[in-house]
Order: C-alpha cells, then structure tokens, then sequence
C-alpha cells in the first residue's frame, strides 16, 4: 500500500490529539465519556485517512446512489457548515450576554453589600 | 514614584480555596493593602478564604472564564476610579514582590500597559511543555502585532488609568491575554515588558492551559478579532 503524505500527516495529527485527550482525562479535567467519544472521532478520522474510498462507497452503496456521490457528498458538507455557523453564532451570543449579565450581578452585589 | 496604596491588586480567582488566603497574605505583606479576588463561580472555599486573608471579593454567580474575571476587575477599577491595577495570578507562581518592577517601569517609560514576561529572566525555570506552548502563543499573538512581546500569555501585568478607561475584553476564557495586547496596541496605548520569576508548582502546572485549551483559545482570538474588529 502506497500512503499519500497526508496519509501520514493525518493520523500524526490525530494521535497528538488522542494523546491530549487522554492526558486531560487522567489529569481529572474531562470525563470518561468526553474523552471516549474524542478518542473515537480521531480513531475514525485515522480510519478514514487510510482509506479515503472506503466512505464514499460505503453511503453510494447503501443509499443506492451510483453517481454524482461527491456532489451530494459536498452538497450535505456545506449544509452541515452553515447550521453549525448558525449555531456557533447564536452560542456566542448567548454567552457573551450571560458574562455581560453574570458582572453586572456580581458588582451590583458588592454595592448592596458595601450599603449595609 | 507610584504610591502602593493607589494600586489595586485583582486576582481572578476559581477554586484556589487552597492557596487564595497565602497568596493575598503575600500581597498584603509586601505593602499593597488594597487586593481585590474576582470569585469565578467557584464552589469550594475561595471567597470565605480570600475575604479572612483581608481581599474584598466581589463574586461571579457562575463561572465565567479567566478573561471574564480580568474584565470585572477592569470594571470594578472604573467604577471605584482606581488609578492603577496590577493582574495577577491566584495559583502562587508569582511574586508579589516583582510587582515594584511593573510599577518602576510603567512609571520610568510612561507605559499605559506593563506585562511581567516570563521569559525574559534570564534565570527562567519553565517547564518544557510551557516553553512550546508558550512560544506559539507568542508566535499566533505576535501576527496581529505590530512589535514583538515575549510571553503574551503571562497573566502578571499592570494598567494605569489610560488602559482601565479603554480596555474591553470580550473573550472569557486565557485568550484575554493575547486581546488585551491585541487591543491596546490598536487603541495607541504603550506596551511594555519587564522581566519577572514564577514558581512552578505541582499545584499550579495542574491550573494552566493544554493543547485544547490553547487550540481554543486561538480560535477565540480568531472569532473575536472578526466580530469585535475594534
């Protein structure tokens, strides 16, 4: 089997990252949960960097899709980008307006707390 | 020479329950009576602890993020008009005493911002994890700048009356270092640094950022220079 640098830079890239996740775990700062679903999602993106055809067969096969498989392929990517721009943006919000909101409380308090 | 009791010492702080009351104490020992803790939603016994050590605790509800605590003592100083706060960590790996250093330099070269750069001692222990992690830091922060600062992450630094007036920090988490420096320097202030010691604990390895913490807060930077340009 011929690798592609990719096909080596990828699973590099991602065993950096199980290797973070697993010492986030161990020094108490995730769960076990977050840490295995990590682990999982970098497995399966070293998975997918070794065999790169094994995915787009796999759904033409199951879907019954012969043809045009990247473009819907493509089409669902960009999909899946822009609720998860909406998404990132509204949680932006939310939490600058919970910070904004959490210091007004908090100095607020020290005022009452200076009255009495 | 600027009057110790003009400066107002902030220490967010979040579940230092164990160190806050020595780290205050150190800070009062030195000479700077007024010390302030930003309680971040902590549920251990950080406020009680940092209010006997002599602090005046002003407390998030929830927990907000380092940044979120360096900007509500920024707001405490306007609102108390404070002339001049010095940031400083609440895990004990800074000395009190180097805060004379940030004072001297800020006063001698007319600086508005004085960060404490770690690497600039030329007797440094850091440990080599840091090292790396620090120096991309200073690599990804230092690509918005328009001079070189040698530990944009060191959260030992001095405002005067200028930088409280001016600065707004919109990223919660660490990535308020690097937007402090970001800021500044887009809103003409003067930046300096001067050499400062840190003491590298057990304790305080345990506090600091990771790989993901860093990737996050590199993409907050990103996020906020897009929707906060100014």
């Amino acid at each position: 089997m011929q690798l592609e640098l990719y096909q080596i830079i990828v699973p590099l890239v991602s065993i950096v990252f199980i290797g973070s996740l697993l010492q986030r775990f161990w020094a108490g700062k995730s769960g076990w949960q977050e840490a295995m679903v990590g682990v999982l999602f970098w497995v399966g993106v070293i998975f997918f960097a070794f065999f790169p055809d094994f995915i787009s067969q796999t759904i033409a096969e199951v879907f019954g899709i012969k043809s045009n498989i990247n473009a819907v392929i493509f089409f669902c990517l960009g999909l899946i980008f822009f609720f998860q721009y909406k998404l990132f943006l509204l949680f932006k919000q939310q939490q600058s307006a919970l910070t904004t909101l959490t210091r007004k409380l908090a100095l607020d308090d020290d005022e009452k707390r200076r009255e009495q | 020479m600027i009057d110790p009791k003009d400066i107002l010492v902030v220490i967010p702080a979040y579940n230092e329950g164990t160190v806050i009351a020595e780290v205050v104490r150190r800070v009062r020992d030195e000479g700077y009576p007024h010390v302030l803790v930003i309680n971040d939603g902590s549920t251990d016994q950080t406020r009680e602890q940092a209010e006997q050590a002599g602090a005046i605790v002003v407390s998030h509800l929830v927990n907000r993020g380092a940044g979120a605590g360096a900007q509500t003592g920024i707001a405490y100083a306007r609102k108390h008009q404070i002339a001049y706060i010095v940031q400083i960590d609440a895990d004990g790996q800074h000395y009190p005493e180097d805060i004379r250093d940030l004072s001297q330099l800020m006063e001698s070269e007319e600086a508005d911002i004085v960060i404490g750069s770690r690497f600039m001692n030329p007797n440094k222990d850091i440990p080599v994890i840091r090292v790396v992690y620090n120096k991309l830091s200073n690599v990804f922060t230092n690509w918005f700048c328009t001079r070189w600062y040698s530990d944009t992450q060191s959260g030992f630094r001095m405002l005067n009356r200028t930088a409280i007036e001016t600065i707004d920090l919109h990223i919660d988490g660490f990535g308020y270092c690097s937007e402090m420096i970001i800021l500044g320097e887009k809103q003409g202030l003067k930046i300096a640094e001067v050499p400062i010691r840190v003491a590298y604990t057990a304790y305080s390895m345990s506090k600091g950022q990771d790989l993901y913490m860093g990737i996050n807060t590199a993409m907050n930077i990103l996020w906020k220079l897009v929707s906060h340009p100014k």
